[in-house]
This record gives C-alpha cells, sequence and structure tokens, in this order.
C-alpha cells in the first residue's frame, strides 16, 4: 500500500491574543497504518508546531475531550481512522462550546450547567442504609438507563444541532436524554410535572426540531431519535393533559 | 429568575405550539394526499372525475373544506414557521451549519422552510384560480391547464408533495416509535406514488381532456 501524505488544515486562534484574527494553518504528515486523528495531531504537536492546542485525555472513546469538526462533522478525533477520511483533512472546534483555543473547547462549564439545570441526580426522600440489600430493578429497565448513561459528554450532539447553535440556552440531545434517564429510573421520584417545568419549553425539547444531526454524529450511537420522541411525547401529554 | 418571565408567562405554551404545529402539518398533510387522490380520478375519465366535486358539493363538505384548510394552512405557517429564525445572523449561522455538517435531513429542514413560503404564494394563486373558476370539473380544469397553468401546477405538484413528505417525515421522527430509516423509505415511496399519479393527471388534462365548459 502506498502511504498516503495527509494535509491536515487546522483553525488557529486564540482568545488570548485577538489581535491576530481567526486563520486556517496547513500541516502534513505521513499516513501510518491505522493512523487516528489523535496520532496524527500528536505527530503534528511534537515535530512541527508545539503551540497547537487541542485536548485529548483518555484516547479511547471514554472521555469525550477530543470532539471537534473533522470535515465538517462533529467527530471524537480518537476514534476517527484517518484511512476513512479522503487525504485533505479540515479540523474546526466544535461550535456552541466556549473556545479556549485552536480545536479546544470547554465542554465542562456547558454540561456543568446541563447537570445543575436538570438537577441530574436520584432525587428520592428515602435515607439510604448502607447495610441494607440493594433494592431491585427489573432487567429491562436497567438496561435503559445504562443505555442512555452511556453518553460521554463529548458534545458531539450539541455542536450538529441547528438548535443549540442558535440558542445558547437550549439542552441539547445530551440534557434530554439525561431527562430521558431520570424518567425511567423508578428511584427517582419527581413527577412529570417536575421534569416539565425544566425541558418542557422551547429551552428544553420542545426547542428540537428532529434534524437528527445529534443521532446521525453521536460517537456511542445512542439512540437519541428514539430518547428525544420519548421525551417528547411525555412531556407533551404533561402539558395537556397535566400529566401524573 | 427574571421578572418578565415569571409575570404572565404562560409555561405551557411551547407545548402547545408543538401539538399544534403536530396537528395542523398532519392534517394538511392528509388533506393534500386525498386531494391528490380525488384528482387522480381524471384517469379513469371525466364522468367518476366529475362525480367527486359534485358528491364534495352536494354534503358541502367543499365549503367548509377549503374554509378550513385556509385557516389551518395559516394556522400552520404560524406555527411551524416560528422555528425560522427571526434575524438574518441567526439564519446565516444555520446556511453555513447546514453546508459544513451536509447532514440530510438538516438540508431538508432547510428546503421545508423554502418550499413552505413558496407554498404560501403558489397555493393563494391555487386557490384563488379554483374559486374564481367555480365549479370544479374535467372541463374547466383541463382548459385551466392547457391555458396558463400547465407549468405552475407541475411545480406546485412537486414543491407541495415534498414539503408534505418530509414534514410527516419529520413528524414521524419526532413523535413516533419506528427508526425514520425505515420511515423514509415508506415515505419516499407513497410521496413518489403522488407525484407520478399527479403528474399522469396533470398530462391528461394537458393533452387529452377536451377543454370548454364555464370560463
Amino acid at each position: 500500500m502506498i502511504r498516503r501524505t495527509l494535509t491536515i488544515e487546522v483553525f488557529r486562534f486564540n482568545p488570548q491574543t485577538p489581535d491576530i484574527k481567526p486563520y486556517m494553518e496547513t500541516y502534513t504528515v505521513k499516513e501510518v497504518p491505522n493512523m487516528t486523528l489523535f496520532v496524527a495531531l500528536n505527530t503534528i504537536r511534537e515535530e512541527q508546531d508545539p503551540s497547537l492546542m487541542f485536548d485529548f485525555v483518555c484516547r479511547a472513546a471514554i472521555c469525550g475531550s477530543c470532539a471537534m469538526l473533522v470535515n465538517g462533522r462533529p467527530r471524537l478525533a480518537c476514534k476517527t481512522l484517518t484511512k476513512t477520511l479522503p487525504s485533505h483533512i479540515k479540523l474546526l472546534p466544535l461550535p456552541v462550546f466556549k473556545l479556549i483555543g485552536d480545536l479546544s473547547v470547554d465542554t465542562g462549564t456547558w454540561f456543568r450547567h446541563l447537570n445543575l439545570k436538570t438537577q441530574a441526580w436520584i432525587h428520592t426522600d428515602k435515607t439510604f442504609d448502607p447495610k441494607a440489600i440493594e433494592e431491585r430493578m427489573d432487567n429491562e429497565t436497567a438496561l435503559k438507563i445504562y443505555e442512555a448513561e452511556r453518553c460521554i459528554e463529548c458534545g458531539c450532539c450539541v455542536a450538529g444541532c441547528a438548535t443549540a447553535n442558535i440558542r445558547d440556552d437550549f439542552l441539547g440531545a445530551a440534557g434530554l436524554n439525561k431527562i430521558a434517564r431520570f424518567m425511567v429510573d423508578p428511584r427517582d421520584k419527581r413527577s412529570d410535572q417536575n421534569f416539565f417545568e425544566v425541558i418542557g419549553t422551547d429551552e428544553g425539547v420542545f426547542g428540537c426540531m428532529g434534524l437528527m444531526a445529534c443521532d446521525d454524529n453521536c460517537p456511542q450511537e445512542l439512540p437519541l431519535q428514539m430518547q428525544l420522541a420519548f421525551v417528547r411525547r411525555r412531556m407533551a401529554m404533561t402539558g395537556i393533559f397535566g400529566g401524573k | 429568575m427574571l421578572l418578565q418571565k415569571l409575570i404572565g408567562r404562560n409555561q405551557r405554551l411551547d407545548a402547545y405550539l408543538d401539538v399544534a404545529e403536530f396537528l395542523s402539518g398532519l392534517f394538511l398533510v392528509g388533506f393534500l394526499w386525498t386531494h391528490m387522490l380525488f384528482v387522480a380520478t381524471i384517469i379513469f375519465g371525466t364522468k367518476i372525475f366529475n362525480k367527486v366535486p359534485a358528491i364534495l358539493d352536494a354534503t358541502y363538505i367543499s365549503y367548509v373544506g377549503i374554509f378550513m384548510v385556509i385557516i389551518v394552512i395559516l394556522l400552520h405557517m404560524l406555527v411551524a414557521g416560528r422555528k425560522i429564525p427571526a434575524n438574518l445572523q441567526d439564519q446565516l449561522i444555520i446556511w453555513r451549519h447546514a453546508r459544513r455538517l451536509s447532514q440530510k435531513d438538516t438540508w431538508t429542514w432547510v428546503f421545508q422552510v423554502v418550499t413552505g413560503i413558496s407554498i404560501l404564494i403558489l397555493a393563494s394563486i391555487h386557490i384563488w384560480a379554483i374559486l374564481s373558476g367555480w365549479p370544479i370539473n374535467a372541463q374547466i380544469s383541463a382548459g385551466r391547464v392547457q391555458e396558463t397553468f400547465f407549468w405552475f401546477y407541475m411545480l406546485f405538484l412537486v414543491v407541495c408533495e415534498y414539503h408534505a413528505g418530509i414534514g410527516i417525515y419529520r413528524i414521524a421522527v419526532k413523535w413516533g416509535w419506528i427508526h425514520r430509516q425505515k420511515v423514509g423509505k415508506v415515505l419516499t415511496v407513497i410521496t413518489c406514488s403522488i407525484v407520478i399519479l399527479g403528474l399522469a393527471a396533470l398530462l391528461i388534462f394537458r393533452f387529452v381532456i377536451k377543454a370548454g365548459g364555464a370560463p
């Protein structure tokens, strides 16, 4: 196999030096077998440009730090093999999130706000007894919860979302998926009315226009279409008939 | 909490609007598909075609129906159109976003906005033409198509069926239980079939039926 030379165009901007306007910088890298964008970017940083900013932690599609726009689409750099891409690759930071510099964005603040806003923890009046045997949950419910919990909060769904791009208060698929998770959890004592107060508006589920870029671009392949529809049906029923 | 959001804010409004968008869209798709099936009866001859408006007239369905459809179209314009960004900056963000992402469903939504606005204009012309040439029968319709409206109806057919097809797909995606790839395939078949029926009807009006009757 002939090794390709990859031309990687990277968005450069540092908010600390706003006088230097955003620009695209081009690097060339020799492709190696099984190369991921993570490897390619590290090669650039080590051998060509130590000032290049981008985020990584786990390099195994678990931490969700390395999400960026790869040829326009939100992808995890560590999960994207260069052989799946053309030899000209354009990298931009995720939109919606605060830009730290170059390809690095702050998803943490956004997700912290989300978790506080949706109060993403089990609301129960039971006191925890560490000695008691754990309460059982039927397997189907547990699997549904685990499925939603696989979200790594990388922000790909939010970056791909048209609504999130123009409404900075929109909770996005990540937020609504999280709500869906608590809706099915029998330990959570919040009523549908409680959920409705948080997500029963255009900031929440009714802001979703169903363009499904979240569903198409989720690196974890979460069933976001189903999750969003589930929340929408439930919240519409609550809004119109008052709910439980 | 902000005062303006605390006082007089209807917490349920967004839910009502979304349901109104869904119901009005569903009604209009139902209407459009039935309408096209009625028009396509011309394939079986002028007698059968002429019976349809006669029955609708006799039962007063056409009088109530046309009025109702106009109202629902206006309602749908308001509730579905509320999602179109009002300012140019946001419209440009959506445009750039769609181009960058090049994802099918985002593009179809952009076209949905374009076709929606087109339908407002085209449907107004259509309704005006029909009402000013009342009643409906094959001879009058043929006259209309043969004189001026052939290309207008070609465009109107495709734009409407596209908007309806994508619209009902979006409803299914937003509210339904079935995976959207399956829904998309079924709706593509339905939409193509209706476009073909519509084209057949148009060609029959253009080349087969003898024009005449009241203007």
